[in-house]
């Protein structure tokens, strides 16, 4: 009896250790290669964004949005909608942003007007010198 | 000659005995109605499927810079490439009807009840796979619909406070959907995902053999008297036998199916390939108007009306889990519907809720 619960023992023990030393690379296997935030800056051009009108940017990846919002100056905004992803767009006549997805709105400065996004979107920092816009 | 190849099989695996004792001894209840073909009808749905698939498979490139050109070829130079691709797409919206058929019928007739629990489990785990696959192959074709229903998808996950973005981040291989997404989701699509379907439909025939079909319950020798309180196989002495009999419905059920298949190829073509399938995908726009398949529209639009993200994904996950561990929870030993008011206006109402769910979604 004591013979069989030890192989026993040692049965268990060899089985237990090739499941995890398979189960842990596995799993670093499937998990997504860890990327650096590269933050990078980007600048544009006061005039090329005139009053009313917005720009689309991809920083570090993701896609943006520069606004020149009347009376209010500019600002950068991430445009992935905080719910489930879609990217939103400008739209001017309304002076909003919308999300087509679940017909999230937002107003230019990000704040959830209506729909389901839980915040608001990402703020980047903005910063004017002179002519010239700096982001980032 | 075919006598002669008949007589060699017979005497090396014994045919004759399978098909007798396996199919003609085997009987199923004199009343069966044609409601009990459709897990058959699902099955070959599903055989199409791989055999198209397989076909896809010699054209298709996996890779985001050439998916889009390549399903383009397969639709219009590759010969007979626009049939092999719409008889995979239809029959995949016609292979979640049916499935959708065939758990409303046993819900219906209550074939879940004990002691037929883990077979209703078999089938919705089923269920959850083959919408899976319908997912995964959704992106295959990298269209602007593919990308940006991915998109969606794979954010659900993030509705839950910290192990969601970490999730999210898994099924995508990154933050974003990329092409790392796309050949994920091709492999899940093409070598995880079939052999746990197959697995699970073992399962599940295995089952139904093992237990006994359940008789229709909408007459008084249907009932079921005994308590089951040990194994015993459920057999109809009087019925009628498995081959010839219910095999012959379950072709004129195929054959229905297949009609309908090539009625919606031929004269339909576009049904279930909106505007947006055509434009390849751009991570820097997102279309107008991205809806989901047919299918899934009722939690897409449970999705906009309720405003919190948590609680509405939450709530379909708690709604699927319901469902799931359905024959638990209703424990009852009466199996006709109609004769429990209450369960009968559940069903009812569940039911019209998911239509109109499904038609305001679609329409908003
Ligand atoms: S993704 Fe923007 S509202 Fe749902």
């Amino acid at each position: 009896m004591k013979r069989r619960k030890f192989l026993k023992s040692l049965l268990a023990l060899l089985g237990s250790t090739t499941l995890v030393s398979f189960a842990y690379p596995l799993v670093r296997f499937i998990a997504p290669p860890s990327r650096k935030a590269e933050v990078k800056r980007l600048s544009l051009q006061k005039n090329e964004i005139p009053a009313g009108e917005a720009r689309e940017i991809v920083l570090n990846n993701t896609p943006a949005i520069i606004i020149n919002r009347p009376g209010k100056g500019y600002i950068a905004l991430s445009r992935v909608c905080t719910h489930l992803g879609c990217l939103v767009g400008y739209n001017k006549a309304k002076g909003n942003l919308i999300c087509p997805c679940h017909a999230g709105i937002f107003n230019l400065d990000g704040k959830v007007l209506s729909g389901p996004p839980p915040k608001p979107l990402t703020e980047y920092p903005l910063r004017v010198e002179g002519e010239t816009i700096i982001i980032g | 000659m075919w006598q002669r190849i008949k007589q060699g099989l017979e005497t090396r695996i014994g045919l004759e005995d399978l098909i007798n004792t396996k199919l003609k001894s085997y009987s199923v209840p004199r009343n069966t109605n044609i409601f009990y073909t459709l897990g058959g009808v699902a099955l070959v749905a599903f055989i199409i499927q791989a055999i198209s698939g397989f076909f896809l498979l010699i054209y298709y490139v996996p890779h985001s810079d050439h998916a889009f050109r390549s399903v383009q070829y397969i639709m219009t130079t590759a010969p007979f490439g626009w049939l092999f691709r719409l008889m995979h797409v239809v029959g995949s919206n016609l292979m979640v009807a049916v499935i959708f058929l065939h758990l409303l019928s046993v819900f219906f007739m209550g074939s879940y009840k004990k002691p037929r629990e883990l077979t209703w489990i078999a089938g919705w785990l089923m269920l959850l796979v083959t919408l899976t696959f319908c997912l995964s192959g959704y992106l295959l074709p990298w269209s602007q619909l593919s990308y940006w229903t991915t998109t969606v998808v794979t954010a659900m996950p993030t509705a839950f406070p910290y192990v969601g973005d970490y999730i999210a981040n898994l099924l995508r291989g990154g933050e974003f959907v990329s092409g790392i997404t796309l050949n994920r989701f091709f492999a899940l699509h093409v070598a995880f995902l079939p052999p746990i379907l197959v697995g699970l439909m073992v399962i599940h025939v295995f089952l139904i053999r093992r237990i006994g079909l359940s008789s229709p319950p909408f007459d008084a020798s249907s009932e079921e008297t005994k308590p089951w309180t040990e194994y015993r196989h459920v057999s109809y002495p009087n019925g009628n036998s498995f081959y010839p009999y219910f095999v012959l419905k379950e072709l004129y059920m195929v054959a229905l199916y297949l009609v309908v298949m090539f009625f919606v190829i031929t004269f339909m073509p576009t049904l279930f390939l909106p505007e947006a399938s055509n434009i390849p995908a751009n991570p820097l726009m997102t279309p107008a108007y991205i809806k989901p398949q047919w299918y899934f529209l009722a939690p897409y639009q449970m999705l906009k009306l309720i405003p919190n993200k948590f609680l509405g994904i939450s709530m379909q996950i708690a709604l699927i889990g319901t469902f799931l561990l359905w024959p638990f929870f209703d424990t009852k030993t009466e199996r006709n519907i109609l004769k429990r008011p209450l369960l009968l206006a559940t069903f009812t109402a569940s039911l019209v809720l998911w239509v109109v769910l499904t038609m305001w979604g679609r329409s908003s």
